[in-house]
């Protein structure tokens, strides 16, 4: 039975995720040994010595695993218990392998799992979708039943994702889309899962990156193809109308001069407005000789305004596509190696 | 009499500070508005009473407009020396000093409502009557060509004072009007011409009753103006 936990223990240890670091410290390694050899009472005394040392915290969650094992396999659940609690909330992703374990040290350390509150196996799923038309699978397991708040966060920018009371394996479904529909900008961010119960609260996190496909916007318009402005003015041709004006208006003011004499004043003198009227007509001749003015061409001026209100009107339309385009954007998560543990 | 000519010689004045002021006028918004001023000769025709009393005389005056939104105004100042035509009885020349304002405002197509008043006085007071009036009418104003502006005005006179005395009826005081301007150096210097007739149709009391004793001018002005 001995041999088995025995041996049990080293396949624990060796299908740890942190294999790769070794033990260090002496005592710690006189307890290990004094496990191997079955020695109960020199592990626990060497183990319990090498806890009162400088450890790193690899070495501390193996002297408090080494505790753990050690007091199952001494029948002392309750201390069993208590040292595989130290292990969790110093390495809260590890697991012991049920095929290679004891029972004893194996309910104990689910008993463990159960008094303390971590979160535990938080995974972001490698997904590639069409904004709004998928999801990021995001899982986790909270081993105690709290609220659980799950917010992505980069820089100084907060999503909250979701917030729930649970306990046990939480699976969320995240469309990665901001409140107005538009996908998340692509970047690094943090997936941050807090969960909180009383006084005890835990948060763990895992970083993933976002980035986007390439978006095929449309170009505004500044034409219409085969539609161009015209002129807004427009030189009319050349006529009379100024010199046969210019007669008129000087006609009507002899007539009217002649008109309105007095009789017994005499003879109407028509000197003044001969003179004037004189170069009025001679204005209108050369008036009529030369280029009229250009004038507003109204018909050019309404095409125009139909034109721009056409280019106008489509512009708004490309934009709401290109907007389409922008939320129906392939994106792509995938998460990053994680830099630390959970707190 | 001497009410007669005091009447004269206040709307001189009134004429006087509404000249000073529209000169002042331009120097507060000179981008929204456009004014222009210059030297003019005036020559003219001046008959009164009967056929007898004909005089025609060349002068000088000036002229100047200001042009804000629909509003517009003309004030045109000369002086005319006046001498009898070798027809007429009289010997005496005179000098007839005339102040015309006229203010417009726009109202449609051509057409601007016209609103003023003249003033013209005689020296030798004795050889010419001397007379005020307010003026109403319209102004049908046309664009002849790129910078070339006609117009065609008419209205009537309305409570002439005269220094001899008189009386008009209602419609007795017309004035019909013809103008020309011409820009030129891209609107900084414009050619102008213009000629205003009047006809008075005075009444005064005499021994047997009302006496017909008309008063008719025809005033050519040319000039030339700098636009600003």
């Amino acid at each position: 039975m001995r041999m088995r936990l025995s041996l049990a223990v080293v396949f624990a240890f060796a299908s740890a995720p942190c294999i790769a670091q070794t033990i260090q410290n002496p005592t710690l390694r006189r307890a290990q040994q004094a496990f191997d050899n079955l020695d109960y009472r020199q592990a626990l005394t060497a183990g319990q010595a090498a806890l009162r040392e400088r450890l790193t915290g690899y070495e501390r969650a193996r002297a408090y695993e080494l505790l753990g094992f050690t007091y199952s396999g001494m029948d002392s659940i309750l201390r069993g218990v208590d040292a595989f609690k130290q292990v969790i909330l110093l390495e809260p992703e590890r697991d012991l392998d049920p095929t290679k374990t004891s029972s004893k040290a194996l309910s104990a350390f689910q008993v463990a799992l159960t008094q303390v509150l971590v979160i535990r196996q938080l995974h972001v799923d490698s997904v590639s979708f069409i904004g709004g038309q998928g999801a990021v699978a995001v899982r986790y397991t909270v081993t105690q039943p709290a609220r659980v708040v799950t917010h992505v966060v980069s820089g100084q920018t907060s999503f909250k994702i979701d917030s729930t009371v649970a306990s046990g394996q939480v699976n969320i479904r995240w469309p990665a889309r901001l409140p107005s529909g538009d996908p998340l900008p692509a970047g690094d961010y943090n997936v941050i899962v807090e969960a909180a119960v009383g006084q005890n609260n835990f948060a763990t996190s895992l970083p993933i990156r976002i980035s986007h496909g390439a978006v095929d916007t449309l170009p505004h318009l500044t034409s219409l193809p085969g539609y161009t402005y015209l002129p807004e003015t427009e030189v009319p041709p050349k006529s009379w109308r100024p010199l046969g004006l210019a007669s008129v208006y000087t006609g009507a003011a002899l007539a009217g001069t002649a008109a309105l004499s007095n009789g017994s004043l005499g003879s109407t003198s028509l000197r003044e407005g001969g003179v004037i009227g004189a170069g009025l007509v001679i204005a209108g001749f050369v008036m009529t000789l030369k280029n009229p003015a250009p004038q507003p061409a109204r018909g050019n001026i309404l095409y125009n305004q139909l034109l721009r209100e056409q280019i106008s009107r489509r512009n708004t339309e490309i934009a709401q596509e290109n907007t389409r385009r922008r939320q129906e954007v392939e994106l792509r998560v995938v998460p990053l190696p994680r830099g630390g543990g959970g707190r | 009499m001497r009410t007669e000519r005091w009447n004269v010689g206040t709307m001189e004045r009134l004429i006087a500070a509404v000249v000073v002021l529209l000169s002042i006028f331009p120097s507060f918004h000179l981008s929204a508005q456009h004014f222009s001023i210059g030297p003019e000769v005036a020559f003219g025709d001046y008959r009164e009473v009967s056929s007898d009393l004909r005089y025609r005389g060349v002068g000088g005056g000036a002229r100047a407009t200001v042009t804000w939104k629909k509003f517009s105004a003309d004030v045109a100042i000369s002086k005319v020396t006046y001498k009898p035509t070798s027809t007429g009885t009289t010997t005496q020349q005179f000098d007839a000093r005339e102040v015309d304002v006229r203010l417009r405002y726009y109202v449609s197509g051509p057409i601007s409502a016209e609103l003023g008043f003249i003033n013209r006085k005689a020296d030798p007071e004795f050889n010419a009557q001397s007379m005020g009036a307010l003026t109403a009418g319209a102004h049908m104003g046309y664009l002849l060509g790129p910078g070339v502006h006609m117009a065609l005005s008419g209205g009537l006179m309305f409570g002439p004072r005269f220094s001899g005395g008189g009386t008009i009826s209602a419609l007795g005081a017309l004035h019909l009007g013809l103008g020309l301007t011409v820009d030129a150096l891209r609107g900084r210097l414009r050619f102008n011409g213009d000629y205003d007739f009047q006809r008075i149709s005075r009444k005064t009391n005499g021994a047997g009753g009302a006496l017909p004793a008309p008063i008719q001018q025809a005033l050519g002005r040319a000039g030339i103006a700098v636009a600003f």
